[in-house]
């Protein structure tokens, strides 16, 4: 059936285009759409905790954190969303095959979860963006609370997230669920607007 | 030229700036101000002293204060859509092209119709309302009320949408101080210091609070100056914010504050994607309320005259904004404070006619500052009634220390009874002020966790003690938040005397003495109170309505409660004491809805074809957060019921496709998996096999049905379950609450997987050729290999990994396939494709309802928080062999009674009838009387399959009665009409379509 | 209210969902009084002046079961913990 190959399409598709984009274009906060993430949910098995760490650490060279924090290596980051609980995030490779690829090398010490399509991901930088994202985030970002490697699930105008911070710029990427990217789009949009946006890809 | 435009301000001095002329309008007159004025000082320069009229006698009221508790001049601000009511001249800092109209005047402010209710004030006193139109009844709602509401009230909303956006945000701090006075500013350099973050907030547009409108010098500077240098300092300092026209309104739990930030409603134009205001969520570790004081009237008769201004506010128009309240200034002041105005009007070379002060023995040098300002000193007399017309103040009566009367003229009248500390948010969540006898007033006993109060908010009147107690909060805050401070040089002031003698009210006036300036409650009212026997503070409140004004009393309440104990001959303390509520001031409703209006009220979900399904023109309806196609309407197609009943149609005989991603899907993972299901559902999962799906149902704890759905077994430790699009998340929530609190010990994991997956159903004769155009070759799908209730994993469309389900809602042959969500939007355009030699055809959920109800499938409507699973007639699905969740409970004699409503069907006697749903069965013959209810109609829906209505409902002993006739009455609608009771299921009763 | 999550931190109560009293437990259903002791595990409840242990669900979060302490009369929070005892 080699005909219908069937082609995924962005969360984000007809979601960025804003009436009044232009003149609220610069440089306060910059948007760049992330469709190249494939994720799973790692939870350890009762009692496998332990063993899960040690797969994790030696297939991928990634301590796996308590808390609410991202590791990566590479292409691959594992972030705490709760106890025993992990989002696996792949950048860049096959999202059809990542959570199969997981379960393969981490045996039975963990239940995977295939959440390639599940979210919608934006990542959002620049000089505003903290000022931005506290219009709908009751979580401190400032610099000496919450630093690049920190990620937090929470909501952004009643819109459930996971946000995880990647560097000093500072550069967040947040992701919702999938359904959700238009109505998260539009607030972003609305309340970035006054500093300036610009989206760096469509 | 501007200067000459504005009669009454001063030539120099001021922190007005000259060079920015602004025009605006009152009530339609041009005038002309500067920036750095409020409304309420470039009226005072434009020499208006009317500026509204009040609530209840529509008496003649002018400004009174010069801040947020200004009770009197209130004003429209604005016009069309942005007009605006009940907004303080005060605080209202004028912008070029202001327009203000004065309210509750008709039809002009001079001459006002309704002032004649002055005349019948003996009837308007306290209580009137509720003892004159008592009767009869039927008057009130016809009669009375809407005269009352045309006389009563104040500005009028613009009754047009709000044109402007709103925004909430959140901020989080070590330090919040509020106020931004000396107490404040020192509060905030001290923690500012130390190195915490903190946030200053002060509702004025500029930092410095009385400082700005006195003539205090700091460390040999101005006032101004200093505050200048100070801002400066925090200003550059990183770890500081300063919100100007920023005020916290609200103290809430665990160190949480509400504030509310007038982003641009200072500007004359709105700003392309600003919001007008902005509330904020504030989270501090400690907060230092430096919130200042409120000075209190003196009660006397005509105290509420245009003109009558307080003390401290003629010295902020006069020394701040360089406008003189009056030409010929009397003063009546119980304290030293209140001199303040005679020394400053003197040096501004405003002639002070008078100072009458109730202290007879007053200190020399205060005997000399009225000589030296050419006023009558008057020590021990008292304001008995001003007097004059509507435009203002003309004449005052004062009784002399020897008890004689001389009449004064005087066009404004400065009145100081003494401060009040601002204390409003350290009641907010409970706490109760207490008297403190050495000031004569209430100062806060146990604030909120976290909070401190300093300065003049603590009752420390004096320059230097605010200073002083601003740093040492400061300092502690800081400290408690983590932080090591030092205790800065306290900046040197002049003394600063805060003398005082009790004055509530002026005994022998003759004329309206008010209290509540905003409410209209006068020191008569007050007495009809307590003799009528509403002594108590609560019954005071609510008999005279004294402090339930938008300023909530904050010049009004300790006077009213010191009158009151006059009258009862009790303390202050022991009639009670005044608390407040959030917010400290009035708060908009759309502040508080931020971005969440119109189609931003809450959040919206869209389903994988939500885009093609637009492109079909489907119209959409709202499921929780979702939005659904509802149908797909053809060309030519007006009716609704055409277009679903051609969908239901064309499912039936070929082939149709619904998107049904809105349920939510659960992945459960595990060893433990069967075990854990088992225990949540009534009937057995543990033993479903590998590659099989199977309908359950689960009960809360008390019996009663929570949730239904399919579950399939994908692999020995996967079962992937689905849930009803409404309670996806309450489920997920249960299943947690079973598996973390409930049963730990269990090796179970849980992933919503509602998101990851596009799932369409596609159902009908044709459904399985239409499959076999998707599934890759490799995989068989026939009835053998894949028969009813079944599951597998397989791809499609050259490789693409699905999930096949063999389920059926609709009760045809039917399949649910699912797909990575990325791959809905091509999967749908992919089955229209390969289904168009079938007809295939989309279904909305319109057409997916009528076809449940054709089936007798329970949805929303029948699980409605009362039924049991024997009520749906499930009952030989709970299994006896288990525990499971609301097992023991639905075993109660009440739940398990063989009489209780059951599910069953209705068909209309007359076929041509229509059903409607939420009509209550009688008995044929019987009254329609709650005692004869028999249960309702749940569900209905035009069948095409059967062309004819049909309905599902709860009918008491249900099961035992199909073929009788129970008569359906609907009040709601006034119809009536007689059903027939038979099988919920009105299709395929054996379910063999299913297994073809 | 700000509550004290273990694993994510403080957060605002928006982000909780409120169950109840923490310290009742779901009866054994084999029990000769079971639907007695179901009744009272259903239905009952104390509602103290003071401290008091509830289960509160962090929905917006980690989306673990917590046992709070809160002070019923000034919702003071004196702490939280997981509610799974056996939480890895």
């Amino acid at each position: 059936m080699s005909d219908l190959a069937l082609k995924p399409l962005s969360a984000f598709r007809g979601h960025l285009a804003f009436t009044g984009m232009s003149e609220a274009s610069g440089a306060g906060v910059t948007l760049e759409v992330r469709d190249d993430l494939a994720m799973a949910i790692v939870i350890a098995r009762k009692g496998r905790l332990a063993a899960l760490a040690e797969n994790v650490c030696q297939t991928y060279g990634i301590d796996l954190p308590a808390g609410p924090k991202r590791v990566a290596a590479g292409s691959l980051a594992f972030i705490g969303t709760g106890p025993g609980q992990f989002l696996a995030v792949e950048q860049g490779g096959d999202a059809l095959t990542f959570a199969s690829r997981l379960a393969g090398a981490l045996g039975d010490a963990a239940s995977i979860s295939d959440q390639s399509a599940s979210r919608a991901v934006l990542r959002v930088s620049g000089p505003r963006v903290r000022g931005v994202l506290a219009k709908g985030l009751a979580i401190d970002l400032h610099p000496s609370v919450f630093r690049p490697g920190d990620a937090a699930l929470s909501s952004i105008a009643l819109i459930g997230a996971h946000l995880w911070q990647l560097d000093e710029r500072p550069t967040y990427e947040i992701s919702v669920f999938r359904s959700l990217a238009g109505s998260f789009a539009e607030f972003i949009w609305s309340s970035a607007a006054e500093y300036g946006v610009t989206i760096d890809n469509p | 030229m501007a200067a000459q435009s504005q009669p009454a301000r001063l030539q120099s001095g001021g922190l007005i700036d000259r060079a920015r002329p602004l025009e605006f309008q009152f009530d339609g007159r041009k005038m002309t101000g500067y920036a750095g004025d409020t409304l309420a000082s470039a009226l005072v320069a434009n020499g208006v002293t009317l500026t509204g009229r009040s609530f209840k006698y529509h008496r003649p009221r002018g400004v009174l204060t010069a801040g947020s508790e200004e009770p009197n001049a209130l004003v429209e601000l604005r016009g069309g859509s942005r007009r605006e009511p009940n907004t303080k001249a005060t605080t209202v800092e004028l912008f070029a092209g202001l327009e203000a109209r004065s309210q509750n005047r008709w039809p002009s402010l001079t001459f006002d119709a309704l002032s004649v209710n002055s005349l019948f004030a003996p009837l308007l006193v306290a209580g009137f309302y509720y003892k004159t139109f008592m009767w009869p009844a039927a008057f009130w709602e016809k009669l009375y009320e809407p005269l009352i509401r045309k006389a009563a009230g104040l500005g009028r909303a613009s009754g047009l949408p709000d044109p402007d956006t709103y925004e909430k945000a959140f901020a989080f701090c070590d330090v919040l101080v509020i106020g931004g006075g000396p107490t404040g500013l020192m509060a905030a350099l001290t923690a500012c210091r130390a190195g915490a973050r903190v946030i200053l907030c002060d509702e004025d547009f500029g930092f410095g609070g009385r400082l700005l409108s006195e003539t205090f010098e700091i460390a040999g500077i101005s006032g101004a100056s200093w505050v200048g240098e100070t801002v400066a300092e925090l200003a550059e300092s990183a770890n500081v914010t300063l919100m100007r026209r920023t005020t916290v309104f609200g103290v809430y739990d665990t160190g949480t504050y509400g504030a509310l930030e007038r982003v641009g409603d200072h500007l004359p134009t709105h700003v392309p994607h600003q919001p007008r205001q902005r509330l904020w969520k504030i989270v501090a570790k400690r907060a230092v309320l430096a919130a200042g004081a409120i000075e209190r009237p003196i009660v006397f008769g005509g105290n509420d005259r245009p003109g009558a201004v307080m003390a401290a506010a003629v010295r902020s128009y006069v020394n701040r904004y360089a406008a003189v309240p009056g030409r010929r200034i009397a003063v009546f002041t119980n304290n030293d404070d209140g001199w303040k105005t005679v020394a400053d009007c003197a040096a501004a070379g405003i002639p002070v006619e008078a100072v009458i002060d109730p202290r007879a023995n007053l200190p020399e040098g205060l005997r000399n500052l009225a000589d030296r300002a050419g006023a009558t000193l008057f020590a021990g007399g008292r304001v008995l009634d001003a007097y004059g017309v509507s435009s203002g103040l003309q004449a005052i009566d004062v009784e002399t220390a020897g008890g004689s009367i001389v009449t004064l003229n005087a066009d404004c009248l400065a009145m100081s009874g003494g401060w009040n500390p601002a204390l409003a948010l350290t009641t907010h969540l409970g706490s109760r002020p207490v008297w403190r006898p050495d000031i004569h007033a209430f100062v806060a006993s146990a604030p909120p966790p976290g909070l401190e109060v300093a300065g003049a908010a603590n009752g420390s009147l004096a320059l230097a003690a605010c200073l002083a107690e601003g740093a040492a909060e400061g300092a502690k805050a800081a400290e408690a938040a983590g932080f090591s401070a030092s205790m800065p040089a306290i900046p040197a002031v002049g003394a600063d005397p805060t003398g005082m003698m009790p004055l509530w009210k002026v005994e022998r006036s003759r004329t309206k003495a008010f209290v509540d300036f905003q409410n209209d409650v006068t020191a008569k009212d007050i007495a009809i109170s307590e003799s009528e026997g509403y002594r108590s503070v609560e019954h005071l409140k609510r008999y005279t309505a004294l402090g339930m004004a938008t300023d909530q009393g904050k010049t009004a309440n300790v006077n009213a409660l010191a009158i009151m104990a006059a009258l009862t001959g009790k303390s202050i303390p022991e009639t009670g004491v005044t608390t407040f509520r959030p917010p400290y001031t009035p708060v908009a409703i759309a502040a508080f809805a931020g971005h969440h209006r119109g189609k931003h009220f809450r959040p919206t979900r869209l389903t994988p074809s939500h885009l093609w399904a637009a492109e079909q023109g489907a119209p959409f309806v709202e499921t929780g957060q979702w939005l659904r196609a509802q149908w797909y309407p053809r060309p030519g197609e007006t009716d609704w019921l055409v277009s679903v009943s051609r969908e239901v149609n064309a499912t039936r005989s070929g082939v149709g496709v619904c998107d049904v991603s809105t349920l939510g899907k659960i992945d459960i993972m595990g060893a433990d998996a069967g075990a854990f299901l088992d225990r949540v559902y009534i009937n057995t999962f543990s033993t479903l096999a590998i590659g099989k799906v199977r309908y359950g149902v689960m009960l809360r704890e008390d019996g009663i049905v929570m949730d239904d759905g399919t579950t399939a077994r994908l692999a020995d430790h996967h079962y992937y379950m689905s849930t009803t699009t409404v309670n996806a998340a309450k489920v997920m929530q249960h299943l947690e609450f079973c598996h973390q609190v409930l049963w730990p010990e269990l090796d179970v994991q849980l992933a919503s997987a509602t998101e990851q997956w596009a799932q369409f159903a596609i159902a009908g004769p044709n459904a399985r050729d239409t499959l076999r155009g998707l599934i890759d070759p490799e995989f068989d799908i026939s009835n053998e290999a894949l028969p009813y209730m079944g599951a597998t994993t397989l791809t499609i469309c050259g490789g693409l990994p699905a999930r096949l389900f063999r389920i059926s809602f609709s009760g045809e042959l039917a399949y649910e396939i699912a797909v990575p969500a990325g791959y809905g939007d091509g999967l749908i355009r992919a089955i229209m494709s390969v289904g168009a030699p079938f007809g295939v055809t989309p279904y909305g959920t319109e057409a997916l309802g009528v076809m449940r109800i054709e089936k007798g499938h329970a949805a929303g409507n029948e699980l409605n928080g009362t039924i049991t699973a024997a009520d749906l007639g499930l009952g030989r699905m709970m299994s006896t062999k288990k525990d499971y969740i609301g097992r023991v409970m639905a075993e109660r004699p009440g739940l398990a009674d063989p009489e209780r409503p059951r599910l069953v069907g209705f068909k209309p006697v007359d076929r041509a009838q229509r059903l409607r749903a939420g009509a209550h069965f009688l008995p044929l013959g019987a009254k329609a009387v709650a005692a004869n209810d028999e249960g309702f109609m749940t569900s209905v829906a035009f069948s095409p399959s059967l062309n004819h209505w049909i309905g599902l409902g709860y009918l008491k002993n249900g099961a035992s009665r199909l073929g009788e006739r129970v008569r359906a009455h609907d009040p709601v609608r006034g119809l009536e009409f007689e059903v027939e009771i038979c099988d919920p299921i009105f299709i395929d009763p054996k379910g063999e379509r299913l297994r073809v | 209210m700000r509550i004290p999550c273990p694993y994510c931190g403080e957060r605002d109560i928006h982000e909780f969902a409120y169950l109840g009293d923490a310290t009742v437990s779901r009866p054994d259903p084999a029990r000769n009084d079971a639907v007695q002791a179901f009744y009272e595990y259903v239905y009952l409840r104390d509602n103290p002046a003071g401290s008091f242990q509830e289960l509160w669900y962090h929905a917006a979060g980690c989306h673990s079961w917590l046992v709070v302490t809160r002070d019923t009369r000034t919702h003071a929070i004196f702490g939280a913990r997981l509610a799974s005892r056996e939480a890895s």
